[in-house]
């Protein structure tokens, strides 16, 4: 019987072991997975561009970035969970409080450079997995560089002015005539990518052209001149097949064998290139499904001519 | 007195001669900058046509074509190699019409460095195409598409 016993302790120690290993595991999975969707939304929202100064060498998320706008030079704060300067001490109804309705943990309003007048349509559990993910990063300990805002816009209560003009808050509305990947493709382009933060024209107070949305502008971030995306045949990407549009967030390439450069470079390579292949269909069927604006962007002058 | 005047005439001729000669200069130096900002834009308009030529058969929108894609694989092969000689100091904004940016012989490490990922990615799929590695071949596209897309983000002005 000596040897049946000793299988069975083998057996019961081998369950014990197994247990020991998995159960941990099996406690940290749910949060191991939240913060692995927060990555996914982490990467469609942007983060990176503006939360990371590049060009400054500066570590990933701690901010310094310059985003240079009709108003002034903003520059983006750290993100990291670094407790005297990044978000260390805030809690998650912080962050979706800063998310939802724009308003920091002291009270202050955001500039709407940090889109929340789009991220505030993004859905509870998307923005709960964001915030796993961002407390999942190491933090640094980089100070923050004060924004540069031109008078009046210095003058920070002004904002509650302008959000009542400008900011609808809360949760993106689904159109229930449209099909499922159409409704996917706008929560992503109007909510979680911001892509209207960039193409959507704007009023002389940088409030959103709702009637124009997406029709492109020529006076974007960094002064550049951003496209009309909306499928208007000749001032827009009407003439675009899906496969061109695909190529386009994939690579970066446009139809006449060209490359994008500037900010839609960086969005390609920070955003729309580790998006799921289901999801960047879903931005063009989206795209491809909005009303035509005509709208030619007008060709800046060269500064050297 | 007549010395003095003989002096100073041959003193303003050598002047007006120098001026000349730096003029001159100047507009070789400029004509110089034109022609290379002309070859390269060639260069990589040559460039653009490969990949029109390639998306097609890429996406299965037409058929596979090894001779085609052998010959716009070597032209992207080719162009890789000349990117970095085609980029030389005072060729920037200054000495054109062109939409290099000056970040280019900021970060001239950076630009050798893409260049040559180029370079490297379109020798792979130069391969391919001529040993007529279909799937092989429209696996490396993206790659080398990327690359493209890795050095117009930061050194070339956005299109106007």
């Amino acid at each position: 019987m000596r040897p049946q016993r000793f299988w069975w302790t083998f057996a019961a120690a081998s369950v014990l072991a197994f247990a020991a290993c998995t159960l941990p595991a099996a406690a940290q999975s749910p949060d191991h997975e939240a913060v692995r969707r927060g990555e996914y939304l982490f990467n469609a929202g942007g983060c990176f561009g503006c939360h990371t100064d590049v060009k400054g060498g500066g570590p990933p998320l701690a901010g310094g970035r310059p985003l240079h706008t009709p108003f002034g030079t903003f520059y983006g704060p750290n993100i990291t969970p670094d407790p005297d300067h990044g978000i260390g001490r805030w809690t998650e109804a912080d962050f979706i409080r800063a998310m939802r309705q724009g308003i920091r943990p002291d009270g202050a309003h955001y500039y709407p450079v940090f889109p929340y007048t789009s991220f505030t349509g993004m859905t509870d559990g998307d923005l709960r997995d964001l915030w796993a993910y961002l407390r999942s990063v190491p933090p640094v300990a980089r100070p923050n560089r004060a924004h540069e805002v031109r008078f009046p816009f210095s003058l920070r209560p002004l904002l509650t002015v302008w959000k009542w003009l400008n900011f609808t808050p809360g949760p993106f509305s689904l159109d229930d005539t449209q099909p499922p990947d159409v409704n996917r493709g706008a929560y992503l382009v109007r909510a979680v990518a911001h892509c209207g933060e960039c193409h959507t024209p704007r009023d002389a107070l940088g409030g959103p052209d709702s009637s124009r949305l997406l029709a492109g502008t020529s006076d974007g971030p960094d002064g550049e001149r951003v496209p009309n995306i909306t499928p208007h045949p000749e001032t827009g990407i009407g003439a675009w097949s899906t496969a061109d549009l695909l190529d386009v967030l994939k690579l970066g390439m446009t139809p006449d064998g060209d490359f994008v450069g500037g900010s839609m470079g960086e969005v390609v390579r920070n955003t729309t290139s580790k998006l799921s292949d289901d999801d960047l269909r879903a931005v063009v069927a989206y795209l491809k499904s909005l009303p035509p604006v005509e709208n030619r962007v007008a060709r800046r002058q060269r500064t050297q001519e | 007195m007549t010395r003095v005047w003989f002096g100073l005439a041959a003193i303003a001729a050598v002047a007006v001669a120098g001026g000349f000669a730096v003029a001159e200069a100047q507009t070789g130096a400029a004509q110089q900058a034109a022609q290379q900002i002309a070859q390269r834009q060639d260069l990589m308009k040559a460039n653009g046509r490969a990949m029109r030529t390639l998306t097609p058969i890429v996406r299965g929108e037409a058929a596979w074509n090894q001779q085609a894609a052998v010959q716009a694989a070597t032209t992207l092969h080719n162009a890789a190699r000349q990117i970095p000689a085609s980029f030389p100091e005072g060729t920037g904004p200054n000495a054109g019409k062109t939409d290099a940016l000056p970040s280019i012989w900021q970060n001239w490490a950076d630009f050798q460095a893409k260049a040559k990922a180029l370079e490297t990615e379109s020798a792979k799929l130069l391969e391919l195409a001529k040993a007529g590695d279909e799937a092989g071949f429209k696996a490396q596209f993206p790659t080398v598409a990327r690359t493209c897309g890795g050095c117009h983000e930061n050194f070339r002005a956005k299109k106007n």
